[in-house]
């Protein structure tokens, strides 16, 4: 295999260009339109053997059809045609060095061809690894440091001061630094900040954090500067007592979304509608209400953007049980009458919640603090969870797909969704009401858990997280799909 | 390949489902570090060799038998089982 092409590819571009080979690629590698697929479906058969394969292959100055067992072989032969395009992958195969040719510009056309087609049948982009730029492969020359990521390496922990009953505050930081796509935000330095220098910014505080996590250093931090800008901007957190660490979590997520708009134009803002900051990509999903009206059975549907589930414990005893009951079917009862738009009076109904879409990071609240007018007290009822969650069978499509029943068939849609999930925090709240502490067990890497207890960071198993009470579980999609960016 | 074989597989490709399926399959096999074991045997070969030219048979032949092998029986199974019932499901239409 050669790197820097042959010269039968180079003479044949040179006289004929590389029009050829976009075409062949168009209509029979990466179908970029129906019509190539049709095409291609057709036609894709050896001229010599008429079989599909093996390794099929087209001419790339006659576009005849071969195959790799012996057929391209003799049409080079009787031909003097030394280039082939391999039908499977794209690749140009050269008879005379015997070799599959690599080449640059080819190759470009390849994946422009490949990232259409995706587009065309509305699935998620190749993956695309990490090519350097001029400047990012400049600057890794000229920084020698290199840091090797072992399974024992602790870079990215480090303990956080109590500053006086802020564990709250201490495991919602510790959730969002070892969220992996948030992570990934910040430490590629992708929070541009029109704010800068001025202190006022939570995501510009959360950005140097991540740094410090980051550094190597080891010493527990102290985050005075992010409580007080939380304080200053949620203003009903602001005192000494011991706040809610999931109302924390919202509040700083808010904060973060408002401040993220800082650096951003006006115009850039928002895509159909929605958000597009990077809170908003990573933590919001749709949640979908359907209410039905039993008297005309008409449907009336609202989608609203949510950010984590809060979910009942008294009763079931998973997650999953939590979940299936949340998005379970509930008669609202004759108290609870709604105006039917298509009756045009008041009826009774049944209200069902679905999610529309899910976001990237699926957080869920589990309810064990119960506040009424007689008793505020405590749920410890043991709550299972697990490491791998699938959320298919809570989805607004999936739940249609069942309502209509097996002999219309709308399940193939789903076997190329994945909506798989994986675990990489818990918090936790200890004791009781009014003197708890909150602790978070945060994952560094896959299959390495940390308990992170305020300064003090322990290795933990797997094992111990899930047999943990849980609060507040985090979950991160599993594989993520690559938006097709081609217009 | 006979002609019920041969429509299946038009179909599949007009339809689009094949480069799907074949998305998925990939997908799978980076996920379960197929594709990075398979890397590794490849570069195993090219070492061996040092000083010679390694052609793109040569790896292939050297190379495809251990790489079937190392494929897991879940991806398999899902890919077998996805394709089943979405090629009955067709049928019926």
């Amino acid at each position: 295999m050669n790197d820097n092409g042959c010269i039968h590819l180079s003479n044949f571009k040179a006289a004929k260009g590389t029009n050829p080979y976009k075409i062949v690629h168009a209509f029979f590698v990466s179908c970029t339109s129906f019509e190539a697929r049709r095409y291609k479906a057709t036609s894709c058969l050896c001229f010599a053997c008429g079989q599909p394969g093996p390794r099929m292959h087209s001419c790339l100055h006659c576009i005849y059809f071969a195959c790799y067992a012996g057929h391209i072989q003799e049409h080079s032969k009787s031909k003097k045609h030394f280039l082939y395009v391999d039908l499977s992958y794209g690749n140009v195969y050269c008879t005379q060095c015997q070799d599959y040719i690599y080449d640059r510009e080819l190759t470009e056309i390849a994946m422009s061809h490949r990232l259409k087609e995706a587009k065309s049948l509305g699935i998620s982009a190749p993956f695309m690894p990490w090519l350097p730029n001029t400047n990012e492969a400049l600057a890794l020359r000229r920084l020698r440091k290199r840091r090797l990521i072992s399974p024992h390496t602790t870079i990215g922990l480090r303990g956080l001061q109590n500053l006086g009953s802020t564990c709250f505050m201490n495991c919602i930081v510790q959730t969002l630094i070892h969220t992996p796509l948030l992570r990934d935000y910040f430490l590629g330095e992708k929070h541009k900040c029109k704010a800068q220098g001025t202190g006022k910014c939570l995501v510009c505080e959360v950005s140097k954090l991540f740094q410090e996590f980051y550094s190597g250093a080891k010493t527990p931090l102290t985050l005075h500067r992010l409580l007080h800008l939380i304080w200053t901007h949620a203003r009903h957190l602001a005192g000494y007592e011991q706040q809610d660490a999931h109302e924390f979590f919202i509040a700083t997520l808010d904060v973060l979304h408002r401040h993220c708009m800082n650096g951003v134009e006006d115009t850039e803002k928002k895509e159909n509608g929605r958000c597009n900051c990077i809170i908003d990509q990573i933590f919001t999903g749709g949640l979908q209400s359907d209410v039905v009206c039993t008297s005309c059975s008409g449907v009336s549907t609202t989608i609203d953007p949510f950010w984590d589930i809060s979910l009942d414990v008294a009763g079931p005893g998973s997650l999953q049980a939590c979940l299936e009951r949340f998005t379970r079917a509930e008669h609202l009862g004759s108290a609870a009458k709604i105006k039917c738009s298509k009756c045009r009076a008041y009826r009774e109904s049944t209200k069902q919640l679905t999610l529309e879409t899910l976001p990237i990071v699926a957080s869920f609240h589990l309810k064990r603090f119960e506040h009424s007018s007689q008793i505020d007290r405590k749920i410890s009822a043991f709550v299972s969870f697990p490491a791998e969650l699938d959320m298919t069978p809570f989805m607004s499509s999936h739940r249609r797909a069942v309502d209509v029943g097996v002999d219309n068939n709308n399940a193939p849609e789903g076997i190329f969704e994945d909506n798989r999930y994986s675990l990489f925090a818990v918090v936790n709240h200890l004791g009781s009401l009014d003197a708890g502490h909150y602790t978070a067990y945060v994952r560094q890497m896959k299959g390495s858990w940390f308990k992170c207890d305020d300064h003090m960071i322990t290795r933990a198993s797997l094992r111990e997280v899930l047999d943990s009470e849980g609060y507040l579980l985090f979950y991160h999609k599993t594989v993520l799909e690559y938006e097709c960016d081609v217009s | 390949m006979t002609v019920n074989n041969t429509i299946a597989h038009q179909r599949l490709i007009l339809s689009g489902d094949r480069e799907r399926f074949k998305e998925l399959l990939r997908k799978r096999l980076i996920e379960c570090g197929w594709r990075d074991q398979v890397r590794m045997l490849c570069r195993d070969v090219v070492k061996e060799r040092e000083n010679s030219d390694v052609s793109f048979d040569m790896l292939v032949n050297r190379v495809t038998p251990r790489a079937r092998a190392l494929v897991p029986d879940t991806v398999k199974k899902e890919l077998l089982q996805k394709i089943k019932t979405h090629l009955l499901t067709q049928k019926d239409q």
